[in-house]
């Protein structure tokens, strides 16, 4: 909102702050202020001129060559195209080397072949108005050569709330709010307002009925009469300009001015369209349809509010006039509306019907129905200074006989000095409060506050509404600092993030994957693609785009579509997510889905690229994992109810105990060739909160042993499909208490061997925690492993 | 001497059934199919038939590029359901046999003599800046907490005392779900589950993912990512809101700071403010970064609303507290100079591994 200083003026008197000081102290104390914009600034070197002779130009009929004084100097030849140029009149000139308000330079010229040294100006040139209607002619009285944003009075500053920091605030919304807070800030008076209360008792009104109390608290109509429709007076103009506000006649910029000063906005209806039997404020029913003023026809639905002349709809509450009941050229008489919404209901409409106006803008701050009463005295009092012939044909008809029934709120004297941090005098308090209009009370707690009617509709309601007055008035950055006292206690600990937490750097740091965030919402696309597509959802009923409505059950399939584009730059990519999944077919008290929390990798390497098998790299990276978060994982068996996205018979399960956390395997053939992605690529995938629920593993100590180990190599074959599992635990078994540790370093296939057949090469480490072992042990342990291996199937090698 | 068509088809069609993998199929099709053809120089020949065969002649040899075409297709399926079949078999796999070394990579372009490099992760750079002040605040006896991402009205809105007819509420801001649930708009409803669980005096922070519904541009996105502070005890004042986030801003901007707070309205904090930095581009003499105010608007926060308290079940006659909330990718991306908020979503590896940052 545009706030203007000769505005603001008319309210309290500024003229010793500077605009920089204002805009720093509304933005301390009240709202945020974006900028300050020096009005007139950019017309600043245009001058008063005085045509002294006019003759037309030889070579063009519509222009004259002037000679136009200027200042001391000689008099200037300009050529100007405008019908109402003459000899003797005062006009704008500017002069070539400056530049009009749109950017153009003016230059010294020839047109037509006449020289031009400069330009008469007309309003719509200088930026004052819309005329285009000839240049602006200027009064007689002022002397040639002075700046005529000076001899106008032109010069304004125009600060620009920001909008958002005044939303709670209905009484911000016009120039008397802002006005009050700056009398407030700077200790000064606020000049009263002219209203006017000459009403008739009785004489010519309209009657108005409203339907729903709670949906329009207030409705005032007045009948005006002897009004004439002509321009407004040079000093509205200005103003109305000044913040943006085009000028139209009279009334409108009468109605316009009260809603920008008091933030009421008022409709002006022409009285011979309003029905004999009256206004009525209704909610409009079903299928009904009207013109607004805008020319759109607007079909309205039954949470409409109207105001209607009879039963004829002519304006939509709070938010436009209807096309039929507009104030034409011949209008004389008038019916004034003066109201207050709920601000729920112009808001819903304002929303359904994308239509935002000035009017609805401010009903959905929650106007103060007070503030309806204010508007129309002030309005008529304006009207009948620049129109003495207005009456008021009859009484202001105000049907709900609203009262505001008054609010008072208690303000405890330590309560206050709790909040803030630090004390403030009694003097001050009561100071702040009645420069805010405030009735202050005082007792034995501290202050007990009568909150006017405008900071009633919506923001003062508690005592700590009322700390904030203070503490703004203060200003905050008043307030000493001072740091926190608290008891030491140790903070309650989540596992789960510092947890998560240490999975993601591991994940970086040793396997080498980037962390990537994905969207927690999945494309159809996606979900067809792994083969998930019949699971259960949660979905978005208003989502970004029509085929993302899911909500991810599991954060894998997000990294997968990562990774895959990536492959066309990279031939190797590792990424890994930390997020969540939602499960719809669960839920908590609340009635809220289960939420997993999954780790979830991809290790991905290009078919046409050699290397290690990305499974085989994973899986070591899973197991470390486990180990260095403290919780080591049992890699034993094919997962038992895979996610379609795993390879049904190369996918392990992640095993604590019983209960299965995760999986690493091979990517679903299927979802590799719809992603694009290689068939060799590795997933893994770890629920935290599974995880969680497990015994996380302790360090235990055991004895160290005095005597040496001793290092055994063993080699097995054996058939493909047996397990290494079953050879390990048979080597362990073999050598009872000397086997220390059971290593496979290396699974052998190809030359030498059978096609069926593997090599299974360990290191078993035996020792004793009693003597020496010897030879004769090794042999020994050897001879058992040889004698007994064919148990399982196995062959000693060499 | 040329066979009849009728022959060389059933020839054709034999050999695609027998081809097996998609390089033969390739070369049937140039033989046959191709530019040079066998079926395509047949076509070129029609015009040297006698007028009255060609028209017959033509539809033949068209009708019979169809079924070719169709059936090279359809083996070329085949193949891929075969080649799934073998993919999908797993007779050997042993989910017994342990890994392999996971430094090692790719060798595709290894030279022999210059050992490759094992590769090297990264952290997201939310995660990376979120760490930090994880850190900052744990040490400062903070507890780091987290809520679900999916919440009901009650712990998102009402009871951070944001009305049912308030504009925060309207679909066109919040993401609602067809089970009546949202996607939690702020971290704010944290705060209540945690005064919900624990007594006060309660030092808190989350950080955490959340959702508006926005189109997504340059400087918007729908996700985001936000981290709020709560602080409640006896006696807990605008006073020490200052302190503490003055303390805050100078070790997550590592630099001294000017702070100012200013009046700024929230549904769930009375009183409210926006709280200023001065401008670390022009130490606060104005320059445009600062629109020439010489502050910067880094995060809002106020004291606790009492209902807010109440909704948490703590006696706001006894507890004050204050709340603040801070936009990481913002942080993120005035840290790192980035311009555009969509990069932190989707993993554009050229944007990730540009972050190999330790922890500080």
């Amino acid at each position: 909102m545009n706030i203007s200083r000769k505005w603001l003026n008319r309210h309290v008197d500024l003229d010793d702050k500077s605009a920089q000081e204002i805009l720093l102290d509304l933005t301390m104390s009240t709202a945020e202020v974006e900028g300050v914009v020096a009005f007139g600034k950019d017309i600043q070197d245009v001058v008063v001129g005085q045509v002294l002779k006019r003759e037309k130009h030889p070579d063009a009929d519509k222009l004259s060559v002037c000679q136009v004084a200027v200042s001391g100097e000689e008099p200037q030849q300009i050529v100007c195209g405008a019908p109402n140029v003459r000899d003797g009149l005062k006009v704008a000139v500017i002069r070539p080397g400056s530049r009009l308000p749109d950017g153009t330079k003016i230059k010294k010229s020839k047109i037509r072949g006449a020289e031009s040294l400069g330009m008469i100006c007309s309003e719509s040139e200088l930026g004052l108005s819309d005329s285009h209607d000839g240049i602006l002619e200027l009064d007689e009285s002022l002397s040639v050569g002075t700046s005529v944003v000076d001899a106008l009075d032109l010069r304004d500053d125009i600060w620009e709330v920001d909008n958002k920091s005044i939303n709670h605030r209905p009484d911000l919304w016009g120039h008397r709010g802002i006005a009050r807070e700056l009398a407030a800030v700077y200790e000064r008076p606020l000049k009263p307002l002219d209203l006017f209360s000459g009403f008739p008792e009785a004489g010519e009104t309209r009657p108005v009925v409203i339907d729903d109390l709670e949906a329009c608290p207030r409705y005032i109509g007045l009948v005006l009469q002897g009004v004439e429709v002509k321009p407004s007076p040079q000093w509205l103009q200005r103003l109305l300009g000044a913040v943006g506000q085009r000028a139209i006649d009279l009334c409108v910029d009468l109605t316009n001015f009260v809603q920008l000063d008091l933030g009421q906005p008022m409709h002006a209806f022409d009285l011979g369209e309003i029905d004999a039997k009256g206004i009525g404020v209704r909610f409009a029913r079903k299928g009904e349809t009207m013109i607004t003023l805008d020319e759109i026809e607007r079909k309205l639905s039954t949470e409409d509010l109207l105001i209607t002349s009879g039963d004829r709809p002519v304006a939509l509450a709070g938010i436009m006039g209807g096309m039929n009941s507009m104030v034409r050229g011949a209008t004389t008489s008038l019916f004034l509306e003066s109201a207050s919404f709920k601000a729920s209901t112009i808001r819903r409409t304002s929303t359904r019907l994308g239509l935002r106006t000035d009017s609805s803008a401010r009903f959905e701050k929650a106007q103060d129905p007070g503030n309806a009463e204010t508007a129309v005295r002030h309005f008529v009092s304006l009207l009948r200074e620049e129109c003495p012939s207005v009456v008021a044909a009859g009484p202001m008809v105000d049907p709900s006989g609203w009262s505001f029934p008054g609010r008072k709120v208690p303000l405890r004297r330590d309560r206050l000095d709790r909040i803030l941090g630090t004390e403030v005098s009694s003097d001050r308090v009561r100071g702040y409060f009645e420069a805010l209009e405030f009735g202050v009370e005082e007792n034995a707690d501290g202050f007990v506050l009568d909150v006017p009617s405008f900071r009633a509709t919506k923001d003062i309601a508690i005592e700590e509404d009322l700390i904030e007055e203070v503490g703004r008035m203060i200003r905050y950055d008043n307030i000493p600092e001072r740091p926190l006292v608290q008891a030491i206690s140790v903070p309650p600990k989540e596992l789960e993030l510092t947890v998560a937490r240490t999975a993601v750097q591991l994940c970086a740091h040793e396997l080498g994957a980037h962390e990537v965030y994905n969207y927690s919402f999945v494309p159809d696309a996606l979900v067809d693609a792994v083969g998930a597509a019949d699971q259960p959802y949660v979905r978005v009923t208003n989502p970004v785009a029509p085929e993302i409505t899911r909500m991810r059950r599991h954060v894998l399939p997000s990294v997968l579509a990562a990774v895959a584009p990536n492959l066309r730059q990279e031939v190797e990519v590792r990424m890994f997510e930390d997020g969540r999944g939602v499960l719809s077919e669960h839920r908590d008290e609340h009635g809220l889905p289960a939420e997993l929390r999954e780790l979830a990798i991809v290790f991905a390497r290009r078919d046409d690229a050699a290397g290690p098998s990305p499974y085989a790299q994973l899986r070591t990276g899973v197991e470390q994992l486990g180990r260095r978060l403290g919780y080591p994982l049992e890699l034993h068996s094919l997962l038992a109810s895979p996610e379609p996205w795993c390879h049904p018979g190369k996918t392990v399960g992640c095993h604590r105990g019983e209960e299965v956390v995760g999986y690493v395997g091979h990517l679903h053939p299927r979802v590799a060739r719809a992603l694009e992605l290689p068939l060799s690529t590795a997933i893994a995938s770890l629920e935290l909160r599974a995880l969680l629920r497990t015994e996380p593993a302790a360090a235990k100590y055991a004895r160290l042993s005095e005597f040496p180990t001793q290092a055994v190599d063993v080699a097995l074959l054996v058939p493909r499909a047996i397990q290494v599992q079953t050879i390990a635990t048979f080597l362990r078994d073999a050598g009872r208490k000397l086997v220390q540790d059971v290593r496979l370093f290396e699974v052998y296939t190809g030359d030498g061997l059978d096609d069926g057949q593997k090599s299974l090469n360990f290191t078993v480490t035996l020792g004793s925690h009693d003597r020496t072992l010897t030879a004769k042990d090794e042999e020994k342990y050897l001879s058992t492993v040889r004698r007994r291996c064919e148990e399982v199937g196995a062959t000693l090698r060499g | 001497m040329r066979l009849p068509l009728d022959e060389r088809r059933d020839e054709w069609l034999r050999q695609i059934a027998a081809a097996g993998d998609r390089e033969q199929l390739r070369s049937f099709e140039n033989e046959v199919l191709g530019k040079d053809g066998a079926l395509t120089t047949r076509l070129r020949e029609i015009p040297k038939l006698p007028v009255e065969e060609r028209p017959q002649a033509g539809k033949a040899i068209n009708q019979l590029k169809v079924e070719l075409e169709a059936a090279v297709r359809g083996r070329i399926e085949e193949l891929a359901e075969l080649e799934l079949e073998k993919a999908l078999a797993a007779p050997d796999f042993d989910p017994t046999a342990p890994g392999c070394d996971i430094a090692s990579t790719s060798t595709a372009t290894a030279r022999v003599d210059i050992p490759l490099d094992p590769p090297v992760g990264t952290l997201h750079p939310i995660t990376i800046v979120r760490d930090e002040l994880v850190q900052l605040f744990t040490s400062m006896g903070f507890s780091w907490q987290d809520g679900p991402e999916i919440e009901s009205e009650w712990f998102n809105f009402e009871a951070l005392n944001i009305p049912g007819d308030h504009p925060a509420r309207d679909s066109q801001d919040t993401f609602w779900l067809d089970d009546g649930n949202l996607l939690r708009t702020h971290t704010s409803p944290v705060q209540i589950r945690t005064m919900k669980r624990f007594p006060p005096p309660l030092k808190v922070i989350v950080p955490g993912r959340c959702f508006r519904q926005e189109a997504v541009d340059a400087s918007h996105e729908h996700t985001f990512y936000q981290m709020e502070g709560l602080v409640v005890d006896e006696d807990v004042s605008v006073a020490n809101l200052i302190h503490t986030m003055k303390t805050c801003l100078r070790h997550v901007l590592r630099r001294e700071v000017e702070v100012r707070l200013r009046p700024g309205f929230f549904p769930f904090v009375e009183p409210g403010f926006e709280l200023d930095v001065n401008c670390p581009f022009c130490s606060g003499k104005g320059c445009s970064v600062c629109k020439h105010s010489g502050w910067i608007e880094i995060l809002p926060c106020g004291m606790v609303h009492p209902r807010v308290l109440e909704a948490g079940g703590i006696d706001p006659e006894r507890f004050t507290g204050f709340a603040f909330g801070m936009g990481l990718q913002r942080v993120v991306m005035l840290r790192y100079g980035i311009d555009d908020i969509r990069l932190f979503t989707g993993g554009d590896l050229g944007f990730l591994r540009q972050f190999e940052e330790a922890l500080r």
